[in-house]
């Protein structure tokens, strides 16, 4: 464990406070991106607080704290007005007091849980409920938070479909010094970011820490976009050579053996898919173990089904055009040997070769041959992957899933569902990209060894195309 | 603080390699090795090679290294010193003087100057190429053919590891060439040594023929040409003109021309020249080629290391800070009970002694009753920012059957738990019938989850009092 922590609290805190249920867990496993917080529709989940550092290398740069939500709020309101008149400086000894005095009491086990992040000089941050109306109750607990006399901010979760934020704003505005809308469940990267910034405002000594925790993060964001590249190419690479082969004992493969084969292939394909998408979620701190069992993004869409090829495939005109291109790619091979001799004949012809093929073999996946039968030794092998279309398919749903993985709230807990069926592999990959990525698809297919140069281009498109699909 | 590293060689790269298929560390780990050895900051290699030293204890197996790098000492070190007997075997072949005619210089030529020329030509083709262009300009080499025939010998057979598939091609290709120039040094020693070694035991009499016109003076232009890198230097080791027309000799049956029978003293002066030839060509540039394979050889073993499947990960981990924005204690997950209450009604009753809202104002409470009509004797407001004190009266006065309004998207808390003990422990309620009303604006309609909650709280109480109304 790097342990290099800062001893002296000298780094920014945060209460995230508020009544029960109204989404405090969901705002810090979202702004901590943690799915192992628990968050559930019954009340009272929160038992005690937890701190979530964001540590650089070990050094605290500042904490969030989920706490529990006030559960007798009145009886401590009543128990601060009891005591002898204080002045506003002196209310938050007050409330110091009242944490000493029934530390031991298990009735106010919730209470003290929340209000003692707060007095070692946490920021409050409180989190109401902004689609159901607005209670005079919550001014119980709004008045105790300003006894604490640390600085605050009220944060309006739209958690059902009804919007009272207006009302809410006339009372909270009264008591916090900002009043900030932050849907945890869909937030994006950015509103994380405007949240950070609004809370850097709370205090003048937090700003520079909260501004090198967006430097942080922002980073942190790129270095989990350039992993989640890095997973997609290698798999890309991983799945479009890959070459299945069994040994026969007679001269030629039955149906079965080949169907078998096939079958096989199919299956490690997917094999590698899972793996990939198991990366991905790790990548992006989805790693919570009883939930990822439900985080299946393409639940009834196999990689090789017609639904898949139809959702992330290319049209028949597209493929057409890619098998040309594809095929002038062979054909420029032959020219180069010729100098340039043969008046790009090759190229036309392999363009032409090329694009009738893509359309005749549009259901044609892989070829399956029998290796070796005059040394004796037959092997039934089958790919590398032929098909045109396949690079496509599996490239569109491994930036779909990524990228759903990628925005996804750590504040959500069900599966994932592939609705958004206005995703198309052409308009994110365009043809020009499409150009760049059929060299590597060649040479692949070919069962040859792509050059560094060749998967660095490869790299740098489908990065650009994922970048499209975070914006 | 260790900065002591080893050298990086092939040893090494297969260490790591292999290393890295089994053992990975994660990121926490391997930033805080980089922390601890920040002086390597800014030489990636050597932090590798420290890290896989640091980590050898994880490989259990038997190393790859140790039977690949013994195989290949093995066999180069048979091949050198098989090429240096070669090599005095051929100068001792090519200087074979029987005394009836005289050593033909040209044939010792082209094993000093002509194969070394155009094994360095080709080696500088496969430096210059890549893929399969580079091997088939190694085809033409010896050691090629018999790199391929190694591994089929029984004795390395037995070692079980003579496979250059641990190594990728470029690398192979550099090793190939290095160990290329190594073994023709080793010849080209060995056919100087056996120069001077006949030049010194031996009085021989160089000569030269042709079938082809060629002039005395143009072989000396020739010869001149050979001898331009020292000709200035040392003179005398180029052969003159009148050597050359001597030492020309035609044979017609048995019988030697008379010239150069009684020129035969002098005949022997060709060694200098053939020694220098040797010196520069076969040895001199065989070095150069041989410092530059070598040079070529460390800078693509130290690119190829870095590119190891996994050293890149562990690259970036090295260099990028780690960011944890997780709690470091994992929450105790609560076990949530789905039992529901069977104390529920599904109907509200028609009228009521007593009707109290909880966090409701009086407008509200009346505006309940007008909608669900519900008729009663005394009703009142509870919670919100009433005293818990106030609560308490109000708990005295109710009697018989208890309507208690609460709101279905605000959870139950403890203070409401608290006032409805209240309203148990009073002797004079028979029963308590906890009514929960959604929003105005959706005509007190509520959530079943919300409902639920209601439920789930009432029963914890375990009291035959309290009754939740699901309408």
């Amino acid at each position: 464990m790097i342990d290099l922590k800062n001893n002296g609290l000298d780094y920014p805190q945060f209460a995230v406070v508020g009544h029960p249920n109204k989404g405090k867990s969901s705002i810090v496993s979202s702004l901590a991106l943690d799915d192992s917080v628990q968050i559930g529709d019954t009340p009272g989940t929160t038992q005690v607080k937890r701190g979530f550092p964001l540590t650089v290398d070990g050094k605290v740069v500042y904490e969030l704290f989920d706490t529990p939500g006030f559960q007798r709020a009145r009886r401590i309101l009543s128990w601060l007005n009891s005591q002898e008149h204080v002045s506003a400086d002196k209310r938050p000894n007050v409330v110091r007091k009242f944490i000493d005095e029934h530390r031991e009491e298990k009735r106010y086990r919730d209470e003290i849980e929340l209000l003692e992040p707060i007095m070692n000089g946490a920021g409050i941050i409180y989190v109401v409920d902004a689609s159901k109306p607005y209670g005079p109750e919550y001014e119980v607990e709004m008045e105790i938070l300003r006894w604490t006399g640390q600085p605050s901010m009220a944060i309006l979760n739209l958690i059902g479909n009804e919007d009272y934020r207006d009302e809410w704003k006339k009372a909270l505005g009264q008591y916090f010094r900002l009043v900030r809308t932050f849907n945890p469940i869909t937030a994006t990267f950015g509103d994380h970011m405007s949240l950070l910034e609004s809370m850097a405002q709370l205090k003048e000594e937090w700003t520079t820490a909260i501004k090198v925790a967006i430097g942080i993060l922002n980073d942190l964001h790129q270095h989990k976009v350039e992993q989640s590249v890095d997973a997609i190419v290698s798999n890309m690479q991983r799945t479009l050579s890959y070459v299945y082969v069994k040994k026969i004992k007679s001269e030629k493969a039955t149906v079965e053996e080949k169907e078998s084969a096939k079958e096989k292939y199919r299956e490690q394909s997917i094999e590698y898919e899972k793996k990939l998408e198991q990366e991905i979620e790790f990548i992006w701190n989805h790693r919570s173990v009883d939930k990822v069992e439900n985080l299946v993004v393409f639940e009834d869409i196999g990689l090789f089904s017609k639904e898949s090829a139809s959702i992330f495939g290319l049209s028949e005109n597209e493929l057409t055009i890619t098998g040309a291109s594809a095929g002038a790619m062979s054909g420029l091979g032959i020219d180069a040997i010729f100098g340039g001799n043969t008046l790009f004949l090759a190229s036309i012809i392999g363009g032409i070769v090329g694009g009738i093929g893509a359309r005749v073999g549009f259901d044609n996946l892989y070829e399956v041959k029998i290796l070796g039968q005059n040394l004796g030794k037959r092997e039934l092998t089958v790919g590398p992957m032929k098909n045109l279309n396949f690079p496509y398919i599996l490239l569109g749903r491994s930036l779909y899933h990524a990228s759903v993985i990628a925005k996804r709230s750590h504040a959500l807990r069900d599966s994932v569902e592939l609705e958004d069926e206005e995703f198309f592999t052409e308009q994110i990959i365009g043809s020009e990209a499409r150009k760049k990525l059929e060299k590597l698809h060649v040479k692949l297919r070919k069962g040859e060894e792509p050059s560094d140069e060749l998967v660095s281009e490869y790299r740098k498109v489908i990065l650009q195309c994922f970048l499209r699909l975070l914006r | 603080m260790q900065t002591k590293t080893n050298r990086l060689s092939l040893i090494s790269y297969l260490d790591l390699s292999q290393l890295l298929e089994v053992y990975r560390g994660n990121h926490e780990e391997n930033r805080l090795f980089a922390l601890k050895h920040k002086s390597l900051e800014k030489k990636p290699t050597q932090m590798l090679l420290l890290w896989a030293k640091e980590h050898r204890f994880h490989l259990t197996q038997t190393l790859n290294s140790k039977g690949f790098f013994s195989s290949l000492e093995f066999t180069t070190k048979m091949l050198l010193s098989l090429f240096f007997v070669m090599g005095i075997l051929t100068g001792l072949g090519l200087l074979s003087y029987s005394g009836t005619s005289p050593v033909n210089i040209t044939y010792y030529l082209f094993f000093s100057v002509v194969i070394p020329l155009f094994s360095m030509m080709l080696t500088l083709f496969t430096m210059l190429s890549r893929g399969g262009v580079a091997e088939f300009f190694s085809i033409f080499s010896l050691l090629h053919w018999i790199d391929k025939l190694m591994p089929h010998l029984p004795f390395i057979k037995k070692k079980k590891i003579f496979t250059q598939e641990l190594l990728p091609p470029r690398l192979v290709k550099w090793m190939f060439m290095e160990r290329l120039q190594r073994i023709s040094l080793m010849f080209s020693i060995g056919l100087l040594l056996a120069l001077i070694f006949v030049v010194v035991v031996k009085d021989i009499a160089f000569g030269w023929s042709t079938t082809l016109n060629i002039t005395p003076a143009s072989f000396q232009m020739f010869i001149s040409n050979i001898a331009i890198f020292w000709r200035d230097i040392l003179p005398s080791t180029v052969p003159s003109l009148e050597l050359i027309e001597m030492s020309q000799y035609f044979r017609l049956g048995e019988r030697l021309d008379i010239n150069l029978v009684e020129n035969a003293s002098k005949l022997g002066a060709w060694w200098k020249f053939l020694a220098l030839s040797t010196l520069f060509y076969a040895i001199g540039m065989r070095l150069l080629f041989w410092f530059m394979t070598h040079y070529g050889y460390r800078k693509i073993l130290k690119k190829e290391f870095r590119l190891i499947k996994g050293a890149d990960v562990l690259l970036r981990e090295f260099k990028t800070p780690f960011v944890s924005t997780e709690a470091p204690i994992v929450e105790s997950h609560l076990e949530i009970s789905e039992e529901v209450n069977l104390q529920v009604e599904n109907t509200a009753h028609r009228s009521y002694h007593t009707i109290f809202g909880w966090n409701f104002s009086n407008d509200e409470i009346l505006l309940a009753n007008d909608s669900k009509e519900i008729k009663y004797s005394y009703f009142a407001s509870v919670g919100g920012k009433n005293s818990f004190e106030e609560d308490e009266k109000e708990a005295k006065i109710a009697s018989v059957t208890v309507l208690l309004y609460v709101k279905s998207w605000e959870p139950p808390t403890m203070d409401f738990i608290d006032f409805l003990e209240l309203l148990i422990n009073n002797k004079k309620v028979g029963a308590v019938q906890v009514y929960p009303l959604g929003t105005v604006g959706r005509y007190y309609e509520s959530d079943a989850k919300d409902i639920d909650v209601w439920k789930r709280k009432v029963q914890s109480l375990r009291s035959e009092k309290v009754w939740v109304i699901d309408d």
